[in-house]
């Protein structure tokens, strides 16, 4: 006990008095840290930034899609299908779904009234594809039993209202027959520059205030439904899906996707392997010039360690001691570059980089402890050779020279 | 009995073109508890390896060693070098503190090696000890901010903090001047007498030596008790190379380290 707290006491004494050359060497092993924890996180951030920007295209994973088609004149009403979409949502326990229809609405702009894109979609859509509402609110469940119908559209929608913010009131005339003033409540971001205008509505809203031009419908169009689920009930899921629904509503073809086989998790491998590859390589260089001087410094402290053997340190001692001031000044440096990466991370603006996170990586602990791990391996590494040398030390000669 | 004795101990160095160097021929010698004996002698003559001997730092190439009666030369290195940190305090002629550890953590540094309540009560011991040999106001001074008196005061309290049976002085007072030398030879003897330590003072310095109770001198590697009483002067204790022994050395240039020639003044 009090021979490794001896130990220890030493290591430090040491470092303290070379405070210059350790930290001279030990300068490249923070680095090295710093690199291996703050890539790491970097890379995390980007390939976050990456999942939610998939995400907001494809759905979460796994979002499983339910579409129909109408095969024929017989066909069954799509009120058929609404309810049993509604029956397998109840029957499968499915937390988060929403129908989603691409379809075009007219409205009434300043300069006249235009058919505009609209997705019909339930409130959930919001979570499941992480829409990231700049202004105002997204919908939520009680909108639904709403007076007017709610929007929330994108900045050229509100361009072409002639508005440039939510900060009055805004209201647009939904269709042309028999318009209804809507309210828009939120505002995104354009998809792209130059998208046209686009608006969300809630699904069961718009079936209500507005029915399309019945003259147009020989083919009627059924909304997607669209559920996030847990991956592994998906292979399960989606053939019950297809014949239960294909059942309720005959003369409709109903078919079924899922977005596993895309994106996701392509930064993870090469780029994170990469990252880290440099790091070592940095801690391998700052390992070596670690070494070098540790080499240097036994040789300039022979004396020293001769008077340290008249004082009863053994072979054994010696060899520690010196081995471990490498370890403890490598610890060190691995903290300091540890806590390097941590305020860099924080540092780094991430909605300016990435465009926005909604949900920000944690600081990767993992990493920091990898990088720790690493330094104390190298340090232990660098430290061998001069103790190898350290307990060759003649004690006689030590002291007479 | 004797706290340290040593049987016909000789010492051989094999040189570099393979011939074979005595540095000791044949030492007996046997220090009781509390008894200062003092070695004196030309350079070159084996004085410091017969401290390192005595220091447990080096072995003898034949003869026996007991401490306290116990042979010490057959025990392993690990048990020698915990023998040396418990039992054996060292002064060396150039001081040898540790450069850029103030005088108080030089005084700690052989704690560093002890166990139990010298370990961990370190400081208090360092300190208190720093206050016996009169420097408890220069405890956080560095070494280079002393006076060579003050440095060899803190290499003594360093030598004594662990409370050593034995005291190996080398050329203690050979970088200092004489009035300061003697306040450390008074130094010496006060606490090795307060401590019942024996004291081995090995020097060149005849008024160092004549403090001791008894004397030898060493030459051409032969160990030779000096009876100052009988009045002999004290030029002849150094003497030339005796009669009876044939010039071995003459022809031997100065060679490696272990050859202790040319080091001393």
């Amino acid at each position: 006990m009090t021979g490794f707290v001896g130990a220890l006491v030493e290591a430090w004494d040491e470092l303290r008095i070379h405070k210059l050359r350790v930290l001279l060497a030990l300068i490249g092993v923070a680095v090295a840290v710093a690199a291996i924890t703050g890539v790491t996180a970097a890379v995390q951030m980007l390939s976050q930034a990456y999942q939610e920007q998939f995400d907001r295209d494809m759905g979460r994973q796994v979002t499983v899609a339910v579409d129909a088609w109408a095969q024929g004149e017989q066909s069954a009403p799509p009120a058929a299908l609404a309810t049993e979409y509604a029956r397998v949502l109840e029957r499968y326990d499915i937390t988060w779904a929403s129908r989603d229809l691409a379809t075009q609405v007219p409205f009434r702009f300043p300069d006249g009234t235009r058919p505009t894109e609209v997705r019909a979609v339930d409130p959930d859509l919001g979570t499941m594809q992480r829409i990231q509402v700049v202004e105002g609110r997204w919908f939520d469940d009680a909108d639904v039993d709403a007076l007017a119908p709610l929007l929330v559209v994108n900045r050229a929608f509100l361009d072409r209202l002639g508005a440039s913010d939510l900060s009055e009131p805004l209201t647009v005339q939904l269709g042309d027959v028999t318009p209804v003033r809507s309210r828009v409540v939120g505002l995104v971001e354009d998809r792209w520059r130059g998208a046209p205008p686009e608006a969300y509505v809630l699904y069961d809203q718009l079936t209500r205030w507005y029915t399309p031009d019945a003259a147009a419908g020989f083919y009627q169009p059924a909304p997607t439904l669209k559920m996030w689920v847990p991956p592994e009930i998906v292979d399960d899921l989606t053939p019950r899906l297809r014949s239960e629904i294909g059942a309720a509503v005959p003369g409709w073809e109903v078919g079924t996707y899922d977005n596993r086989s895309t994106g996701g998790a392509a930064l993870d491998g090469a780029t994170r392997w990469v990252a880290l590859g440099v790091g070592a390589f940095a801690l391998l260089l700052g390992g070596l010039g670690l070494v070098n001087i540790a080499l240097v410094t036994v040789r300039y402290r022979i004396r020293e360690i001769g008077i340290r053997r008249s004082f009863g340190a053994t072979s054994g001692r010696v060899f520690v001691g010196v081995l471990l001031e490498s370890v403890v000044a490598t610890v060190v440096a691995g903290l300091v570059g540890v806590v390097l990466a941590v305020a860099a991370v924080k540092a780094i603006p991430a909605d300016v980089m990435f465009g926005g996170l909604q949900d920000r990586p944690p600081f990767p602990v993992s990493a920091a402890l990898i990088g720790m791990a690493c330094a104390t391996g190298v340090g232990a590494l660098a430290g061998i050779l001069p103790a190898t040398v350290a307990v060759r030390v003649k004690v006689i000669d030590a002291i007479r020279y | 009995m004797s706290m340290l004795e040593l049987r016909d101990v000789t010492r051989d160095v094999l040189l570099p073109d393979d011939r074979v160097l005595h540095i000791l021929r044949g030492v007996t010698l046997s220090v009781a508890a509390g008894e200062h004996v003092a070695v004196v002698g030309r350079s070159g003559t084996g004085k410091s390896t017969l401290l390192n001997i005595l220091g447990l730092l080096d072995g003898p190439t034949s003869g026996e060693y007991l401490l306290e009666g116990t042979p010490v030369t057959a025990l392993s290195n690990r048990r020698r070098t915990r023998l040396r940190g418990r039992d054996f305090g060292f002064v060396f002629q150039q001081f040898q503190l540790l450069p850029g550890r103030t005088a108080l953590e030089n005084v700690t540094a052989p704690l560093l090696y002890a166990s139990g309540r010298q370990f961990w009560r370190r400081r208090d011991l360092a300190a208190a000890m720093l206050d016996r040999v009169g420097l408890g106001d220069r405890l956080d001074t560095m070494p280079d901010k002393l006076s060579g008196g003050e440095q060899q005061r803190v290499a003594v309290a360093r030598a004594l903090v662990r409370g050593p049976r034995v005291i190996l002085a080398d050329e203690p007072t050979g970088a200092l001047d004489v009035e300061t030398g003697q306040q450390i030879m008074d130094l010496l003897d006060d606490v090795a007498s307060e401590t019942g330590a024996a004291l081995v003072t090995i020097t060149h310095d005849l008024a160092v030596a004549a403090r001791a109770q008894r004397h030898y001198r060493l030459a051409e590697g032969v160990l030779v008790p000096v009876d100052v009483g009988t009045g002999a002067r004290v030029a002849d204790w150094v003497g030339d190379v005796p009669t009876h022994l044939p010039a071995a050395r003459a022809d031997v240039p100065e060679l490696g380290p272990s050859v202790p020639a040319a080091v001393q003044p």
